[in-house]
Order: C-alpha cells, then sequence, then structure tokens
C-alpha cells in the first residue's frame, strides 16, 4: 500500500491546476485508429425522447410522423419536436418501421421513453437533398432554419437544440462565438478525433455558425494535450478570421462557464446564461453537423462515438448512425469478454452505468466505455471528512463542497443555498479528489432535488440511486442517535452493502410522493402539468 | 458486481491517495525529527511515541464500540496514530506511562469523540491533550528524565546503547524493576519541546546562542536547532507532495518572522530572543508543519488559511514574549482552531459568476443596488 501510495504521489505532483482537477488522459488508444464508418446494423433503434437526463416528465418529446409498417428513406423526416426545446428525427437509413413502443431505460434513474423500431434495408434510398444554391448568401434567419430542420442539438452531451440556442444569441445580439473543442474527459476523443480528420469542415462549420448569429470574432478552442489537432487546424485556419485558442488540459475546463472565463476572462452571471454577456458557445461536433445542414441541407442523422475501454481489442472512434445499439458498435470493436465488467455511457467523470447494451447511440452520446474492476477500482468505503479542503481547491464553481455537504447533511437549506448549491455545475472534481471517497456530487445531486421538490413540487424524481444514498445516511443517522448497539457488530463493508430492494421501495416511495403532492398541487392551482 | 456498481454514479475515477494513506504519509513525514531527537534524547522518544500509540489505539476502540461505530472503520482511518505521534514527541522522554496514558485518553476521548469524531472536533487532539496535562502536571511536564549519557556529550557511552535502552524503559515503567545502581538517570528541568525559554530564561538563550552550531554535539539546549531542521525537512515533504498547501506553514512562519523583526533589539537578546531562535529555536517548525495544518481543526480555503497562519503566528510570537502561560505552540494554534470556522465563513471564496466583495459594494455605490 505504502508503495503505490507513493508511486501514486508523482502523478499527484502538479497534479491539481488552480481549479479542477487535471485527471490522466486516457484518449490514445481510441485514437489510434481512423474515425470508422459503422456497417449499419439490422435494427436501430430511435429515441423519442430526446432528453439525455431524466428530467422530463413525457415519454417522449417528439411526436413520430411515420406509421408503424411504413417503409422510410434515408433523411426522411421520421418525428417532430413538440416543444421549443426538442428537436426533430430524420431516418438514418432507409427501412421499415417496425414498431413505436417503449424501451428499457439505458442507464439508471431514466424513465421510460418511446422510441421507433426501424429494420433496416440494405439498399439505402435516399430522399433526394434540396441544398441552398448559394449557402454564402443566406440570410442568417434562413441558415438557423436549415439548422433547425435538421434537427441538430448540442453535440457536447446536454443536447440543446442549437436552432433555439443560435436564435436567442442572434436576438441578444453576441460578440464571440466559441467553438468548443476541449475535451476534459480522461477517455473522451471524439472531438480531437473530429478535428484531426475533418477540420476543414469544422472551420467551416465555425464561420456559418459566425454568420449565423452575427458574432464579430470566432474563436475555436482546443486543449493542449491534442498536438496533432492543433496542427491540422492551424492549417485550415490559415487565412481564416477565425482565431485559434489552446488552453491548458484540465478537468471540467470544457464545461460552457469554463470555457467562457478562460477565452473571454469574464464570468457568466450565476443566474444568466452566456448569451447574457455577448457569447455563444458551440461544440465542435455540432459545427460539422451545422455545415452539413447549411451546405448540404443533410440532416443530422449520425455522430461520431468513442468506443474504449481496456475490454475492447480495438479501441476506435466511429461515425455511428444515431439509434445503433451500443452492442453492435462493441462487436465491431471486439470485446473481450473475460474483461468486460460493465459499460459505461459518457465519460468516467460525468458518465452513467449503461443498464442495457441493446439501448441506442443517441444524438448526445459521446463515448461508451467497456472496462473492468481492474481499469476502473469501485469507490472505496467512505470515512469521514477530514475537512482537508481538496475539494475547495478542485471545485470550478468556487464553491465549499465541505461545507455544502455539511449543511446537506444537516438539512439546512437556507444555508445550502447561500452556500451555492444551485451553482453547483455537477462536474464531480470535488468528488475526485476527496481522500474520504465521499460521493459528494451525489450530495449535491440529492440535495437540489429535495430542496427543489421542497420548494416547488413541480420536479421529477430523478437520480434516485443518489437519492438512495442520501438515504442511507440518513438511515445511518438515525440509528447512531438511537444508540443501536446492533451496528457495532456491522463492519465497514457491510455498512456499504447495496440491496436492490430497498432501493427499489426508496424508490416508488419517492414517486408516489411526488405524484401525491403533484396531485395536491393540481387541485389547489387547477393545473399541475405546468413546466418547471 | 454489476448491481453494485449500477448503484454509484459518477465519477468514477478517483486520485489516487485516501485519507488513512495520508495519514500514514504524515506520520512518515515525521520519521526525521523522530530520529534526530532520539538520537539527541535517547530512545524515550521512540517508547513515548510507541506507548501513546498503543494507548490511542485501544482507547479509540472502546470508545467507538462506546459509540456503537465499527470499531474496524473508525481505527482505519489512522488519525488515532497521527494524534499518538504528534502527541507523544511533544511529551519530555522519560515521562511516566500514566500520564501518557492521562493525555491520550483525554485527546481521544474528550477532544475528538465527545465532539462527534474524525472531522467533528474543535481542536487538534494532541495539542488539547498536551495542554491538559501542562495545566494539570506541570511539573511532570517540564522534568526530563534522560539516560545519563544523552547529558553529557563527552560521556564515552551513547544513550542509544542497550543501557540507555534500558535507562529509558525505566522511565517510563518504574515499577519496572530496570533501574538500579548500575542504571541511573539524570533529571532536570528543562524546556520541553513547546515550552521555550521561558523556564531556564536567558541561560539557554545565551548557551544557545554561544555554542552556536555545535549542531551534532548532544547538548540539550541546542539539540533543537537540528530537530528544527528535521520537522521543516519532513514539512517540505508534506509540501512537495501537496499533501499540504503552502499556505498555512507560510504564513504562520512569516509572521511570525516579522514580528521577531520588528522587536528585535540586540540588547534584549535574552527577554525577545532572536529571529533565528523563533524560527528554529523551538518548536515553530513542528507547529508550521505538522500541528497548525491538521486538516480536522484548521481552516480549509486558501484565502482562510492564509489568515489562520497570520493569526498563529503572531499569537505564538506574542505568548513567547509577553505571555505569562508555559506555552506558546499549542496555545497558539487551539486559539487558531478557535478561529477557523469563523475564517472559513468570512473568508468563503467568492463564488463563479457571483458579484465579489468590491463590486459588490461598487455596484451599491452607483446603482444603489448591488451588480449583477
Ligand atoms: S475533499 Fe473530502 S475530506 Fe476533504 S474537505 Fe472535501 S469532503 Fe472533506
Ligand atoms: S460537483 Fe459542484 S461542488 Fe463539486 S467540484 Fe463540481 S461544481 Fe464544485
Amino acid at each position: 500500500m505504502i508503495r503505490q501510495a507513493f508511486s501514486d504521489l508523482f502523478e499527484r505532483l502538479g497534479s491539481t491546476s488552480r481549479r479542477g482537477i487535471r485527471p490522466a488522459t486516457l484518449r490514445e488508444s481510441s485514437l489510434r485508429s481512423r474515425i470508422m464508418p459503422t456497417p449499419i446494423p439490422r435494427e436501430l433503434i430511435l429515441s423519442l425522447q430526446h432528453y439525455p437526463d431524466t428530467s422530463a416528465k413525457d415519454v417522449s418529446s417528439m411526436k413520430p410522423c411515420v406509421e408503424v409498417g411504413e417503409w422510410v428513406a434515408k433523411y426522411q423526416l421520421i418525428a417532430r419536436e413538440k416543444g421549443p426545446n426538442a428537436t426533430r428525427l430524420h431516418a438514418p437509413t432507409s427501412g421499415t418501421v417496425q414498431a413505436i413502443e417503449e424501451i428499457p431505460p439505458a442507464v439508471n434513474g431514466q424513465r421510460a421513453r418511446l422510441a421507433i423500431r426501424l429494420l433496416t434495408d440494405t439498399d439505402e434510398r435516399e430522399l433526394p437533398l434540396e441544398p441552398p444554391s448559394d449557402y454564402r448568401s443566406l440570410a442568417p434567419e434562413q441558415m438557423i432554419q436549415l439548422i433547425e430542420d435538421a434537427g441538430i442539438c448540442g453535440m457536447g452531451g446536454a443536447g440543446f437544440p442549437t436552432a433555439t440556442k443560435v436564435r436567442d444569441a442572434l436576438e441578444k445580439g453576441v460578440k464571440t462565438l466559441i467553438i468548443n473543442g476541449v475535451e476534459c474527459e480522461p477517455y473522451i476523443s471524439c472531438d480531437e478525433a473530429l478535428i484531426r480528420e475533418r477540420a476543414d469542415l469544422t472551420v467551416q462549420g465555425a464561420e456559418l455558425l459566425q454568420a449565423a448569429c452575427l458574432a464579430d470574432d470566432c474563436v475555436i478552442v482546443i486543449d493542449n494535450a491534442m498536438p496533432a489537432a492543433r496542427q491540422a487546424l492551424k492549417e485550415k485556419l490559415q487565412g481564416s478570421a477565425i482565431k485559434l485558442q489552446v488552453v491548458r488540459r484540465r478537468y471540467p475546463a470544457g464545461d460552457e462557464r469554463q470555457l467562457v472565463k478562460a477565452v473571454c476572462r469574464r464570468e457568466v452571471p450565476n443566474d444568466g446564461h452566456p448569451t447574457d454577456i455577448g457569447v455563444l458557445v458551440q461544440n465542435i461536433g455540432t459545427a460539422v453537423a451545422v455545415y452539413e445542414a447549411i451546405v448540404h441541407a443533410k440532416p443530422c442523422i449520425s455522430r461520431i462515438v468513442t468506443l474504449t475501454g481496456s475490454a475492447l481489442l480495438t479501441p476506435k472512434n466511429f461515425d455511428a448512425p444515431i439509434g445503433t445499439p451500443v452492442q453492435h458498435l462493441l462487436n465491431l470493436c471486439g470485446v473481450n469478454e473475460n474483461q468486460h465488467e460493465f459499460t459505461i455511457r459518457g465519460g468516467s467523470m460525468m458518465g452513467q452505468y449503461l443498464m442495457d447494451q441493446a439501448a441506442p447511440i443517441e444524438k448526445t452520446t459521446n463515448c461508451i466505455i467497456a472496462s473492468n474492476n481492474a481499469e476502473i477500482p469501485e469507490r472505496e468505503a467512505e470515512q469521514a471528512c477530514i475537512r482537508c479542503g481538496y475539494c475547495e481547491q478542485a471545485c470550478p464553481a468556487q464553491l465549499q463542497p465541505q461545507r455544502l455537504l455539511a449543511s446537506i447533511r444537516n438539512e439546512e437549506w437556507q444555508d445550502t443555498v447561500e452556500l451555492g448549491l444551485d451553482d453547483c455545475i455537477e462536474c464531480g472534481a470535488c468528488a475526485v479528489v476527496c481522500p474520504s471517497r465521499i460521493p459528494l456530487v451525489s450530495y449535491f445531486r440529492a440535495g437540489k432535488e429535495i430542496h427543489n421538490e421542497d420548494h416547488s413540487a413541480q420536479r421529477q424524481s430523478r437520480h434516485w440511486q443518489e437519492r438512495f444514498q442520501f438515504h442511507q445516511y440518513r438511515i445511518k443517522k438515525n440509528q447512531e442517535k438511537a444508540r443501536s448497539a446492533k451496528v457495532a457488530a456491522q463492519s465497514a463493508g457491510e455498512e456499504q452493502g447495496f440491496s436492490r430492494d430497498q432501493a427499489r421501495m426508496e424508490i416508488s416511495a419517492a414517486v408516489e410522493r411526488v405524484r401525491r403532492r403533484r396531485e395536491a398541487l393540481a387541485r389547489e392551482t387547477g393545473h399541475g402539468e405546468e413546466k418547471s | 458486481m454489476m448491481k453494485q456498481r449500477l448503484a454509484s454514479s459518477s465519477p468514477m475515477q478517483f486520485f489516487p491517495l485516501q485519507t488513512s494513506q495520508i495519514m500514514l504519509l504524515v506520520i512518515l513525514a515525521t520519521l526525521p525529527a523522530m530520529l534526530v531527537a532520539t538520537w539527541f534524547f535517547g530512545y524515550g522518544v521512540i517508547l513515548n511515541v510507541l506507548f501513546a500509540t498503543l494507548v490511542g489505539v485501544l482507547c479509540e476502540a472502546t470508545i467507538s464500540r462506546i459509540r456503537g461505530r465499527s470499531v474496524r472503520a473508525t481505527l482505519a482511518d489512522n488519525s488515532c496514530l497521527v494524534t499518538a505521534v504528534l502527541f507523544g514527541m511533544t511529551i519530555p522522554p522519560g515521562t511516566s506511562w500514566w500520564l501518557i496514558v492521562m493525555g491520550m485518553v483525554f485527546a481521544i476521548a474528550l477532544v475528538k469523540h465527545a465532539y462527534g469524531g474524525l472531522g467533528q472536533n474543535t481542536f487538534n487532539p494532541a495539542m488539547a491533550g498536551y495542554l491538559f496535562l501542562l495545566l494539570a502536571y506541570p511539573l511532570d511536564m517540564t522534568s526530563w528524565h534522560l539516560p545519563a549519557a544523552a547529558m553529557n556529550f563527552n560521556s564515552a557511552s551513547s544513550p542509544l546503547g542497550w543501557q540507555g535502552f534500558l535507562q529509558s524503559l525505566g522511565c517510563l515503567f518504574p515499577f519496572l524493576p530496570l533501574l538500579g545502581d548500575s542504571l541511573t538517570v539524570d533529571g532536570l528541568a528543562m524546556a520541553t519541546p513547546l515550552i521555550e525559554s521561558k523556564l531556564a530564561a536567558g541561560n539557554a538563550i545565551k548557551a544557545a546562542l554561544e555554542e552556536g552550531t555545535g549542531l551534532f554535539a548532544r547538548s540539550s539546549e541546542t539539540g533543537w536547532e537540528l530537530i528544527n531542521f528535521a520537522w521543516l525537512l519532513g514539512g517540505l515533504f508534506l509540501l512537495v507532495t501537496r499533501l499540504i498547501s503552502w499556505h498555512i506553514p507560510l504564513s504562520m512562519i512569516a509572521s511570525t518572522l516579522i514580528m521577531s523583526l520588528l522587536y528585535y533589539s540586540p540588547s534584549a537578546v535574552a527577554v525577545l530572543g532572536t529571529p533565528y531562535l523563533h524560527l528554529f529555536g523551538s518548536a515553530t517548525m513542528m507547529g508550521a508543519f505538522f500541528i497548525a495544518t491538521d486538516p480536522v481543526s484548521a481552516a480549509t480555503g486558501s484565502r482562510a488559511k492564509i489568515a489562520y497562519g497570520i493569526i498563529i503566528g503572531v499569537s505564538l510570537y506574542s505568548i513567547r514574549v509577553w505571555g505569562s502561560y508555559l506555552d506558546a505552540v499549542a496555545i497558539a494554534v487551539l486559539f487558531g482552531n478557535f478561529c477557523a470556522p469563523l475564517l472559513d465563513r468570512l473568508l468563503a471564496p467568492r463564488k463563479y459568476g457571483h458579484p465579489g466583495l468590491f463590486s459588490k459594494l461598487l455596484g451599491d455605490i452607483t446603482t444603489g443596488k448591488s451588480s449583477p
């Protein structure tokens, strides 16, 4: 153990920058080969729930505009957005609609959602695209319309509809457009691969975005751990007005607010958006999709996904059609079954464990990690907070996580607000550095949710696993109060134990509670289905 | 396995060091000082530490049992080992066993667990335990019982020999029939590591100045110099490995230095000391790197840590020179402990996207309300 600690010490040297953390990069293996086009799988599963997370109440955010049994062509519109915060969906290839049904949740806490199952055929017959005759002479509003028609959403992870964001920026007027090529998650390399191989499209996409939002300047930001991408961009940027900025790699440098600070030396007001200070941030992948949408009128039907992890024989990036089952991509990489113990969707910092290998790639899925305990060991047993302050030094939102933790544990909601619970971006940097292995973010997510529930009764129960952790903590606290002698016999290992049944009970109780409150609210106000 | 995993959430990777390992590394960093002290004072130092550790572990185990907590989980954080090591090194070598038992039980049972266990205690347990003994048994705490050889550096035998070991053991456990005619120990009233020149006052300082850098001579007056350098070495190890941040040690040492420079006067050296003596003639280095930085009872934020260090440094000098207490470092640190929670509150970092104090005030002046 001492030897381990020693070798780790040297890793730690210089590992924390002023704010944020610097985990090792693990992108190399997936960048060894070029982006691989994906052979069309037999079935595509096109989720009608746009939101990557679980905050939505409805089973779908899109309305299908095809029937079961109908044959659809590639690029054909198959679902329309229901509200302003969703995008539309196009068929990634030709085939027959087999079913429109609920699919199981992909990750913990996700709710049931509708999806179109598309049985693909091998013809790939496509609708003719109608690109604008001269895209350079398009007005901003026309460009935004093309973006909207293509169903593009933020490809960095949040999945906010790009058209809405750009339109907002156009209305408010922005000075700077930031194209975010910073990848701060250790494993994810899709953006870097994209820049390396399609630097010209990236630059043109950036130019088009700039024209669409009428920004004065445009900056492409990458981090200093991608020299090849930097070289590629430099070449393509010659003679262009777009600037290139390289920031130091650290987590979470790629977060929107962190990026704005790094580029503009200004902070986004806590209750506002980047557009409030004249900045629009778009992801690199989004820029390429925008290029396709405006120049070729091509809808967003695929994205770059990183497949990596030590259980894969050949990790690589795929250009995968939306709706490709994860299993299909895993097979293409070759899975070493002995080493494959779990799969993560998203990065190792903010991702979630994938429950169902048949779950589809969505517009916001940037990474799949097939891994095992040896590569990503489980969190060790939680110990008491020793107030070391490492978390405070790591927090990019400049909060004091250790005090926040104490106030949440004591359920002092007034304090949590003052300490900035709402400013927490849930990046998890604090939990990464915590030597006592306290799942700080889990507490913060749970805290936000309970707090919001207490106040508005409008939010759905989400992230029940975090609620569960908090619940366990409460139980423990109460037990201690009661001085239960039996607990003494319990070993540290058992305290960490997890029972699915208990968890289920907790979830159903939580869901029930929310439902009751909703009903009560609906009775009082006459309209319970208000948007939060 | 998979089920376990599903219940946990991101992040999934962690920085390598855990609390228990950090504690072990802190103990590792105390080794240089422990070795140097042993070289000067014989095995009494190590025996103190070992015995304090034993008492500490037993006490911690008993109390976590009483509190209905898992004994294994409580001991696993290794924090009581650090307390025991630091406590053991502040007690004069050759102290009887019961003093150590009382001090450790006070530290673990009252200072740590009565406040809620690790992470909840307001005060540094080792320092509080030490101070308790100092107030209750001032005589015993200033009596040193050293092997004869350690007193006289011209003596042919070394305190590190077998005889010296038996003598030290005999001091710790007087009921053992170890101290016979052939095994005598010398006792003298002397400053402990933390009780500075106040008792021996002028003489000690003068001797220290005159003998100067006879660093390796086994002289109880100049020994502190080398011991302090050993603490500094251990402290630098903690700094380089980023186990502690520079804020507290630097601000504490700097403020002590500035105070001693400010009041330095060649004619009053016997009373006010010299800046060099203030830094290396007593327990300043141990205090700065190992005691004030105890995370649990210290301030946590960068700004708060600097203020915390300054408070300790200034009160350290003041107590040493003008105070009537026997001890400076322990009291200064406990005083800092008092202030720490307030400092954390007052000097909290400005949250991202929130106006700072300055622009808040400016906003008040210019617009009549705080700026967004
Ligand atoms: S890093 Fe963990 S142990 Fe340290 S202060 Fe933060 S919560 Fe407490
Ligand atoms: S999760 Fe929240 S509190 Fe923790 S480091 Fe990120 S922003 Fe700070």
